[in-house]
């Protein structure tokens, strides 16, 4: 008797399982067929009054029901746990989402990120050196002649002594007492070779000063990077190469580099470089003014006289050494036309990028 | 720097066309700034004679005027005043075609015809002059084609020349010289064959105080001089160049100069003689000797200055400017030209001092071969004999260290291997010889005599250059180097620079920058007035005269600035600050700050607690994240003491500033506070302002990227809460850390989730305490027991009135 109550009891809970709506419903029937006060428990309780064979027989049905009544039931709830309402819950995706606070880095870091990444994968490492330098760092050594213009009170921001009341050392002509702020950052390139011995090849990004009227065009602060690469052999080939590389991995295509006479103190021959114009690749076009190429710094071969400064022998060494203008070179890929937007701290320009 | 290219073809004996010269001389020599196309081939332009000249009836400023032109006698109205009857003219026929594009048609000006225009030398495209219509040479036949008379349309290149080379190439020879080497060719002429003529003359002594002012001094006297208007061919070169025609004298002192590069005088005899004779010395200014130079103005001179005297009278300011009462006038009829080598460094001087920037000084300035004074007075006496009847009656000069040109010996490996590019050997000889200098081939070597104008020319360097350039950079092919692979050392403080950055930049900061100066005003807005700054001693504005000891001044006006554009700010600088110190060079400290503002939203009073919405807490939590993310984990937040840079303890707002400590080290490695309220109008905020700051070598010294996998909690967390009422003054970080001491091992986190602040002072606070175990499930009993002890403990020491 016990068998049948039990399949009865199999098929009403499938039926009713398998018609049930909503999750309430299927704990509902949880509890009606297999919960504690339910009738296969009940019968399940008589067992203990019934002949092993017939304990071992029941016994066995009503586990194999009750698997089968749960996992229906499971089943059922896995389903309606799963199921929604689309159309209750539609939402106008065309809300406008709120606007998440993005931070920027200045377009001049990225940019020296971007640089500073070439030249290391090329094996540069990056040297650094004081913002506020002596006249022999900046100057002297540099084989810039004393009378030189750009040691003018003009061109160059000197500092007063910082002792104050004795004015006197920067009036001193002892160069290795007075002090700028560096108007390049070739005086890395010194502070460098008076600890490292060659072969090396380093890049020297930085700030420098220059004592200027500012106007669209100029700034008295701006960042310049300066290469330098000495060795037995360096020549006037490795710096073209270099240069290629450098601004074809920079614009990501390929640009070529031209180099003409000029002159620096600090190298012997001097070259001005320029690269082929990123926009019409050299044909002429009105970025490049039709020129087809774009001025971009000044480079040479290091002056013997600059190696000997730092401490080298005279004419042991050969090197090259070339640095541009940040700024420039954003204003150039960018499109900017004011230079002193970098330095205005303004958010609305430095949010642009 | 001007030049003419008939000139300079005319120098070289180039056939090179305008174009060729111009890229040849781009990538091989000089830098070409601009060029202008001059004159035109004046077609219907002829000269004309004047025979009437009549007041226009309507009009002051006109007049009428009848011209002869050979075939006919035009009507043609003119404004300028300078014409009289007889005069020569140039005349734009109607149809001719102005150099500038306007065409001369036949026109009506006020109510009178006009069948032509008189020319002004500037409407003819040859100089800036508009003083007046040109009046040409009388002699001229009316009806010549102006193209006879003015020559050829012209180019006029305008070129960079770099100090290394302004002792040469500012002359048209040098340049000349460097268009002939782009065809391999030398110029024609033998400038270096001109030598001074033999002749003495008793009238003329010339003596030096010292060699260190004046290398070498030349003085010629030429008598029978008339002066008058050059002729039309000198006065159109000088013009072309940017040079005004005077008078036939100055003019071709002027025209050597542009020929040659050295700058002369020319002074009236008749006013500097004593008696029939002048005795010129060359010395020092006397301290406050003063002179009227040709300008009109008074210099007063000290002892850096060079002057040419005579007899106690000052003649002129060597190198610079002529004396206003010495050169020469109409009434001159005898002169003496001046060709010398002044001390560079002195004329810059003076220059400087008195911002007189004439020709002569600008080339003075960067020195001269002494050699070249010579050709220029030989020139200068050619020319004038040539063009006038003037006569030469003698020279006479001191040369006490007479230059001789040198050599250098070239080794042509090195040049090879600097240029990387193997030159033959016969093209560098052949380069070097067509610029001037003598090459012979010695073995491996180039034994090379510098001619003495190549100033710049000392070294093997200097003649690799001029090798190198000549032959072409484009030819040498680019080339890698041989390097060795090891991997370049990292610049680990850049590396970390970059990474603050970043992670700012997660947090939604943005990055500024800002100049390493400000204002004595601002740094009394920002309270910094008692720490010693560096200054400039020639600030370019007011606005910028000291170097910045800290990066707040700056931030503050940015955050003036951008609030007018937002009302909240999220930003931030890494930048060098400048301390004066013991050393000489100051110390330069790399500096973080970060400065936030937010929205000023009504806060509740009492009741709800609103201190974690503060500005304070948010920069609280980012410096926290920041510190995590540089592996910065024992660190913490302290009432402010003597620890962190002493100058930011002046921004602070006392109530509300913190020093960020790392545990088991003294010094602080950063703050963190809102700014100083009383500040924020000096800088005209009217937000509060919280900042964040670090010195960036200190928290580099503390960061570390290490890291060590600590095993996830395999038993679950038990939770407790306890609230309490504290009175005021008792510090969350008291409460915080009792818990955890007492709670050792087993709390692994405590949390604050509750904050209300009563009437009377009092707070209340509500933590999660959560417990776990690393080897075992912990019981209710454990978890309850350990919260009993940490119950009686907070209630014991810190007074705090548990709520139950």
């Amino acid at each position: 008797m016990l068998k049948e109550k039990i399949e009865k009891i199999k098929e009403e809970a499938l039926a009713e399982t398998e018609n049930a709506k909503t999750a309430e419903e299927v704990l509902q029937l949880e509890i009606q067929f297999l919960g504690r006060k339910s009738e296969f428990v009940g019968i399940l309780r008589q067992l203990k009054d019934v002949s092993p064979e017939e304990k071992k027989e029941v016994g066995q049905l009503a586990n194999a029901v009750k698997v089968e009544i749960q996992t229906l039931l499971d089943q059922k709830k896995k389903n309606l746990a799963s199921t929604f309402d689309a159309k209750a819950e539609k939402i106008d995706v065309t809300v406008p989402a709120s606007k998440l606070r993005r931070g920027h880095l200045h377009l001049l870091t990225q940019i020296q990120n971007e640089i500073e990444d070439i030249f290391t994968s090329m094996g540069f490492e990056i040297a650094d050196g004081p913002e506020v330098e002596d006249e022999f760092h900046n100057f002297d050594a540099l084989n810039m002649p004393k009378d030189h213009p750009a040691r003018d009170m003009q061109d160059t921001f000197w500092l007063k002594s910082q002792t104050g009341a004795d004015e006197t050392r920067t009036k001193t002509d002892n160069p290795d007492e007075r002090m700028v702020l560096r108007t390049h950052t070739s005086n890395v390139q010194i502070r460098y070779m008076e600890k490292h011995q060659p072969p090396f090849r380093i890049i020297a990004p930085g700030r420098i000063y220059r004592n200027e009227a500012s106007d669209s065009t100029h700034e008295h602060t701006f960042h310049q990077f300066e290469a330098l690469v000495v060795g037995d052999d360096i020549n006037v080939g490795n710096f073209k190469f270099v240069a290629q590389q450098f601004f074809s991995k920079f614009f990501k295509k390929e640009i070529k580099v031209r180099i003409r006479p000029s002159y620096f103190p600090f190298t012997e021959p001097s070259f001005e470089f320029d690269i082929s114009c990123t926009v019409c690749g050299g044909k002429g076009c009105s970025a490049c003014k039709n020129a087809g190429w774009l001025e971009i710094g000044g480079a040479g071969m290091v002056n013997q006289n600059v190696f000997v400064a730092a401490g080298y022998p005279r004419g042991k060494y050969q090197g090259f050494a070339w640095g541009f203008g940040l700024e420039r070179l954003a204003m150039m890929k960018y499109k900017i036309s004011d230079i002193r937007l970098f330095h205005s701290g303004d958010l609305r320009f430095i949010k642009q990028f | 720097m001007k030049y003419s290219y008939n000139w300079l073809r005319e120098i070289s004996g180039s056939k090179l066309s305008v174009e060729e010269v111009i890229q040849g001389i781009t990538m091989h020599a000089l830098e070409i700034e601009g060029v202008e196309k001059v004159g035109s081939d004046f077609e219907n332009f002829m000269v004309g004679e004047i025979l009437e000249i009549s007041k226009h009836p309507n009009a002051d400023k006109l007049q009428l005027t009848k011209i002869n032109v050979g075939n006919k006698i035009l009507d043609i109205v003119c404004g300028a005043k300078n014409i009289s009857v007889g005069d020569k003219i140039p005349v734009a026929l109607v149809g001719a075609k102005l150099p500038n594009g306007m065409e001369i048609k036949e026109a009506e000006i006020r109510g009178e015809k006009s069948f032509g225009m008189l020319c002004a030398l500037d409407e003819l495209g040859l100089g800036s002059d508009h003083a007046g219509i040109l009046l040409l040479d009388k002699n001229l036949k009316v009806g010549t084609p102006l193209k006879e008379v003015l020559g050829e349309d012209d180019c006029i290149l305008e070129i960079k020349v770099l100090p290394d080379r302004a002792h040469d190439a500012v002359g048209h020879v040098g340049l000349a010289r460097e268009i002939s080497a782009l065809d391999g060719g030398t110029i024609e002429f033998d400038y270096d064959g001109l030598k001074l003529g033999k002749k003495k003359t008793s009238s003329l002594k010339v003596s030096l105080e010292h060699k260190n002012l004046c290398s070498r001094y030349i003085a010629a006297k030429l008598d029978n001089i008339k002066i008058e208007k050059s002729p039309q061919w000198l006065a159109a070169r000088l013009g072309k160049c940017g040079i005004r025609s005077i008078n036939n004298v100055v003019d071709v002192t002027n025209y050597v100069m542009l020929e040659l590069g050295q700058p002369m005088h020319a002074f009236d005899f008749d006013e500097i003689a004593t008696a029939e004779q002048v005795e010129i010395i060359v010395r020092s200014a006397k301290e406050n000797e003063e002179i009227t130079i040709l300008d009109g103005s008074v210099k007063k001179m000290s002892g850096d200055d060079i002057v040419i005297a005579s007899k106690g009278i000052v003649l002129a300011l060597a190198g610079v400017m002529g004396g206003k009462e010495t050169g020469v006038s109409e009434k001159t009829t005898s002169i003496v030209l001046e060709a010398a080598t002044f001390a560079p460094a002195l004329i810059r001087k003076t220059k400087n001092k008195f911002g007189l920037q004439t020709d002569a000084a600008l080339r003075f300035e960067k020195g001269l071969d002494p050699n070249l004074a010579e050709k220029a007075m030989v020139r200068a006496i050619e020319i004038l004999t040539h063009i006038t009847d003037a006569k030469l009656d003698g020279i006479v000069e001191q040369y006490p260290a007479p230059v001789k040109p040198w050599n250098i010996k070239l080794d042509l490996n090195y040049a090879n291997s600097l240029l990387g590019e193997n030159v033959p050997t016969k093209v560098s000889q052949k380069i070097l010889t067509s610029l001037g200098f003598k090459a012979k081939k010695a073995g491996k070597n180039l034994n090379v005599v510098v001619p003495t104008f190549r100033l710049d020319v000392q070294t093997q360097e200097d003649l690799i250059e001029e090798i190198g350039r000549v032959y072409g950079y484009d030819k040498i092919v680019p080339t890698a180097q041989l390097i060795s692979i090891k991997p370049p050392a990292v610049n680990e403080q850049r590396v970390f620079v970059r990474k603050v950055k970043n992670v700012l930049v997660g947090q939604g900061f943005s990055e500024v920058y800002n100049y390493a100066f400000y204002s004595q005003k601002d740094s009394e807005n920002a309270r910094l007035q008692n720490f010693k700054h560096l200054e400039l001693e020639a600030p370019g504005n007011l606005e910028q005269t000291i170097l910045r000891v800290s990066l707040i001044p700056n931030l503050l006006k940015n955050v003036s600035e951008n609030l007018k554009f937002a009302k909240e700010l999220h930003l931030f600088e890494i930048g060098k600050v400048f301390l004066p110190g013991e050393n000489i060079l100051p110390t330069e400290k790399n500096m973080f700050c970060a400065m936030l503002v937010l929205e000023n939203k009504a806060s509740k009073k009492n009741g709800q607690n609103n201190l974690q919405q503060t500005a304070f807490f948010q920069a609280k939590a980012f410096a926290a994240d920041l510190l995590l993310q540089l592996g910065i984990a024992d660190h913490y937040f302290a009432t402010f003491e003597e620890g962190f840079e002493q100058i930011s303890k002046s921004f602070c707002h006392e109530g509300r500033a913190s020093e960020i400590r790392i545990t088991g080290s003294n010094d602080a490695v950063g703050c963190l506070a809102e700014i100083n309220p009383t500040m924020l109008a000096d800088f005209d905020i009217n937000s509060r302002v919280v900042f964040f700051e670090f010195e960036m070598k200190g928290l580099q010294a503390v960061s570390t990227a290490e890291r060590e996998f600590k095993a996830i909690a395999k038993f679950p967390n038990v939770l407790r809460d306890v609230s309490m009422v504290v009175s005021d003054g008792r510090r969350i970080d008291e409460i915080l850390s009792l818990i955890q001491t007492e709670g050792g091992d087993l709390i692994v986190d405590v949390d604050l989730f509750d904050i209300f602040d009563f009437a009377d002072g009092t707070s209340s606070y509500a933590f999660h305490v959560i417990f776990n175990a690393e080897d075992r499930t912990l019981t209710t009993q454990e978890a309850d027991s350990v919260m009993e002890k940490i119950i009686s403990k907070l209630e014991s020491e810190l007074k705090v009135q548990i709520r139950k």
